[in-house]
């Protein structure tokens, strides 16, 4: 199981890049009451069969692990929705992307840690693949967005350890500012 | 810490760069490269990565590059990360936590002296001491 929010959130924008997407949007909102994010991006999308499939954890497609047929990206959410009395939907059109959601209350005894989103951010963006990640984080009416190509624009290739430690180093500025003001 | 802009971000990185200089003539050397499947995020990939950075950070070791992969398949040994690096054998190393992550920067990738114990593929049993 995962231990943090933020570990199904990178599996979520991970399931998106590995959709061949271009475009991954990924929202997280926190106000005193509720949590929630969305992940929407643009990929190959699933048919409804695959839909209807993909959050019994005891399904795969077989491509990953050719012997293994089990999956566990979208059931872990679904899990946790349904442990905290949240809702997650899943909502996907082949060939033109997926939108997946999630919010909980904020206070239910069974929600995972919300995690170290700066950490989290950082090895989202720097991900293998070309593709352009855009993060809007919002806590009550305050919020900060972050962009992979811009990023990438500012501080040239993101595997460097450097620009990898200078990147965390700006988003956990941003978090910073955000927990302040939120 | 002040919320920085992007051109702060901008400015730092060149001053870094400057001070770097003399040492990227050097080059990148080596790839530390992290599974980051479902299950290696649940074994706690994410400590290892941001450990590996952290400690990276601190000891000075700029000719490493971290990428990340999705699964390797080896999940009962998760997180799992691989090593490779010019002069020393390519290595998978096996349950890699905070701790080990820390151990591979400095005996790895400074000192060039594999973390034996954590060895998952090893590469040839006379290169490697019990
Ligand atoms: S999900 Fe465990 S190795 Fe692929």
């Amino acid at each position: 199981m995962h231990a943090t929010l933020c570990d199904l959130i990178m599996d979520l924008v991970q399931n998106s890049v590995e959709a061949g997407a271009s475009e991954v949007e990924l929202t997280v909102r926190e106000t005193g009451k509720q949590i929630a994010f969305s992940v929407k991006d643009n990929g190959k999308g699933m048919s409804r069969d695959v839909q209807a499939k993909a959050t019994d954890p005891f399904y795969s497609d077989g491509k990953k692990h050719a012997h293994r047929r089990v999956g566990l990206g979208l059931p872990f959410l679904f899990q946790t929705a349904d442990a905290v009395g949240g809702r997650a939907t899943v909502e996907s059109e082949e060939g033109r992307g997926t939108l997946v959601e999630f919010r909980a209350a904020a206070d239910h005894v069974d929600l995972p840690p919300f995690g170290d989103f700066a950490a989290a951010a950082t090895m989202m963006i720097s991900q293998a693949g070309s593709f352009e990640l855009r993060i809007a984080r919002e806590i009550d009416s305050d919020r900060y967005t972050l962009s992979r190509t811009e990023l990438e624009e500012t501080l040239g290739d993101l595997n460097d350890t450097q620009n990898l430690m200078l990147m965390k180093t700006y988003i956990c500025s941003q978090e910073e500012d955000l927990r302040k003001a939120g | 810490m002040a919320k920085l802009t992007l051109d702060d971000l901008r400015k730092l990185r060149d001053e870094k760069k400057q001070a770097m200089n003399q040492r990227d003539a050097e080059g990148k050397t080596a790839q530390v490269i992290i599974g980051m499947g479902t299950c290696g995020i649940a074994a706690g990939a994410k400590a290892a990565f941001d450990a590996f950075l952290d400690e990276m950070d601190k000891t000075g070791v700029t000719h490493a590059t971290i990428k990340q992969t999705g699964c390797m398949g080896l999940c009962f040994s998760e997180p799992t990360v691989e090593v490779k690096m010019e002069g020393m054998p390519d290595v998978v190393y096996g349950n890699v936590d905070e701790d080990t992550a820390r151990r591979i920067v400095r005996d790895h990738l400074k000192n060039k002296t594999l973390v034996s114990d954590h060895i998952f593929d090893k590469p040839s049993t006379d290169i490697i001491k019990d």
